[in-house]
């Protein structure tokens, strides 16, 4: 499988894949291999092999000093025709995916993207499972022709977990291949945007989830103020985030975060699957909207029916004078 | 110099039943068309737009040719039907290179599919480098090279890659211009060309479903819970109190 760093630091997608993998290495009765592309990496060792991989190989040399995707598809895809692997794992994110897909055209195999799911089934064959037409749908998709077989894996869903006994890692180092001659492509310039103030939507306990029943973002002020009183994370669905009240790193459900808060209080949010999907695993879903046949009340616990932006304000007085009351 | 803007539809897969059902142009691809055109009026050259897909798709396509492109390919053929990325991908690369390109430009992803896959392989079938999620687009006026913004998960890159490329657009490229009445007349005269596999000189196992590395096993609808919860009106003098009740009974106040 290949990690993804940034600046010597490991993404947390590393370890949800270590997890992955393991478990898929283990059930095919396979080693699992871990690649990592950059240069001064070797402190990233210790933590690694916490994750029980057969065997880490880092990539280095004056080539991997930035992420090229084409760099590293040539420089993976040499050490794939060594190696024969039948699987190798991928983060699903912008630079894993431009990775993954580049390599698996070299390769000529095929590439199951952006699963939810990775596993062996019952008749020992390698699964990939992911959300299809528009998220309406799970698939479940083998390969059966060619290997490897690629596929990437959405963060964070699957947990990380250290292995329970620690193989005998064996420490490779490979050069890492340069861009073919006839192209010339270099990163310029990288720029990190300050994230927005949203809480960590991974860990607090209660979520408040914004949909379009908001009515205007300026109602936010609102969900904001009774979101630092439960100490809760905010997150929206897909429309209020292509709508721009909230950026893409807030949103919730099949093509944003997945969940699994205590309580998921979904604020005029009207429940569709896509969204759903990324709070199936939440203790209590409460729900207010105005609409009675919104499908999230099919899922919620408790739910109100009602204008949110008359209800609000009540809500947030009385957790208010909870709060203060506790105090 | 001729440019390529090329829309992809993805083919059915599985059990879905495409007949009479309407394709849409999948909203990636329409920044991707409008790219094109924005490169072609700094530049000059031309437009050509390629999809795959069954018939219906035409109606996309000519969507595209009432924005401005010079030329339209459909890749129908009862061979390329149920073709993972995989076989889309070489069908779409066989066929660029066949009509010859210096740029080609993709929607990041089909809004079915959702992979963001087929750009990139394509991109790699047909050997040269890609940049994808594109922000924003300057190309070199010598027409040799490119600067790109990439979008990231911490913000974005700057990105310079030699022409010819492939680029996958995000939605933050461009605001696609609507086709007018005249445009729409003068589109009415451009062909939308059909392509078959014979066209592109692709064997029956090379693409569609026989092409196809990926298989799905089945599909199911995600098992969502069923909340069998306690639903009040606004009015109900309840409505809040049950809340705060929720809420102390779980330790969160």
């Amino acid at each position: 499988m290949v990690g993804e760093q940034k600046d010597g630091q490991l993404a947390a997608v590393t370890m949800e894949l270590l997890t992955a993998g393991r478990a898929i290495a283990s059930s095919l009765n396979q080693q699992l291999t871990l690649l990592l592309i950059g240069n001064q990496l070797d402190h990233l060792i210790g933590t690694l092999e916490e994750y029980g991989p057969n065997r880490i190989v880092l990539i280095s040399g004056e080539e991997a000093r930035e992420f090229i995707p084409e760099v590293y598809s040539e420089s993976i895809a040499v050490l794939a025709v060594k190696a024969s692997p039948s699987v190798m794992l991928f983060p699903a994110t912008y630079d894993g995916r431009d990775v993954a897909a580049r390599l698996a055209a070299k390769l000529g195999v095929g590439l199951a993207a952006d699963c939810t799911e990775l596993r062996v089934d019952e008749e020992d064959r390698f699964v990939q499972v992911r959300p299809a037409f528009g998220g309406n749908l799970m698939a479940v998709i083998q390969q059966p022709i060619t290997k490897p077989q690629l596929a990437t894996l959405r963060p964070h869903i699957v947990k990380p977990e250290k292995a329970s006994l620690k193989n005998g890692c064996i420490i490779e180092q490979a050069k890492a291949v340069g861009l073919p001659k006839s192209y010339d492509k270099a990163i310029l310039k990288t720029v990190r945007e300050v994230a927005e103030e949203s809480g960590n939507l991974d860990e607090a306990e209660v979520v408040i989830g914004v949909g379009r029943g908001l009515g205007n973002p300026g109602n936010l002020k609102m969900v904001n103020r009774l979101a630092v009183l439960l100490k809760a994370a905010v997150g929206g669905s897909r429309g209020v985030v292509d709508a721009g009240w909230l950026p893409h790193s807030q949103q919730i459900g099949l093509t944003g975060r997945v969940i699994s808060p205590k309580m998921y209080l979904a604020l005029g949010v009207s429940g569709a699957v896509q969204h759903l999907v990324g709070v199936r695993t939440a203790k209590e879903i409460v729900a207010i909207n105005i609409d009675p046949e919104a499908p999230i009340f099919k899922v919620a616990t408790y739910g109100i029916v009602g204008d949110l932006a008359s209800l609000l304000p009540g809500i947030i007085s009385s957790v208010e004078s909870s709060v203060t009351e506790k105090a | 110099m001729p440019d390529v803007a090329e829309i992809r539809i993805d083919e059915v897969k599985h059990t879905l039943i495409r007949a009479g059902v309407p394709s849409i142009l999948n909203p990636f691809d329409e920044f991707a068309v409008e790219e094109a055109l924005k490169i072609r009026e700094q530049l000059s050259g031309d437009v050509t737009v390629i999809s795959m897909g069954p018939m219906q798709a035409k109606d996309a396509l000519f969507k595209c040719l009432a924005m401005g492109a010079d030329r339209a390919i459909l890749l129908s053929d009862p061979k390329f039907a149920g073709a993972d990325t995989w076989a889309t991908s070489k069908t779409l690369a066989m066929t660029i290179k066949k009509i010859g390109f210096d740029l080609v430009i993709c929607g990041m992803k089909a809004v079915d599919g959702e992979t963001c896959q087929v750009g990139p392989e394509i991109a790699e079938l047909l050997g040269v480098p890609h940049v994808s999620y594109v922000k924003r687009l300057e190309i070199g006026q010598d027409g040799k090279s490119l600067v790109a913004e990439r979008m990231t998960e911490q913000g974005h890159q700057l990105v310079r890659s030699s022409i010819p490329c492939l680029l996958t657009a995000t939605k933050a490229l461009n605001v696609p211009r609507m086709p007018t009445l005249i445009s729409q007349m003068a589109a009415k005269k451009k062909p939308i060309e059909i392509f078959t596999a014979e066209s592109i000189g692709a064997q029956k196992d090379e693409v569609g479903l026989p092409g196809s590395l990926t298989h799905v096993l089945k599909v199911y609808t995600p098992n969502l819970r069923t909340g069998e919860g306690r639903i009040v009106e606004e009015s109900d003098k309840d409505a809040v109190p049950g809340l705060l009740e929720l809420m102390k009974k779980g330790g969160l106040i």
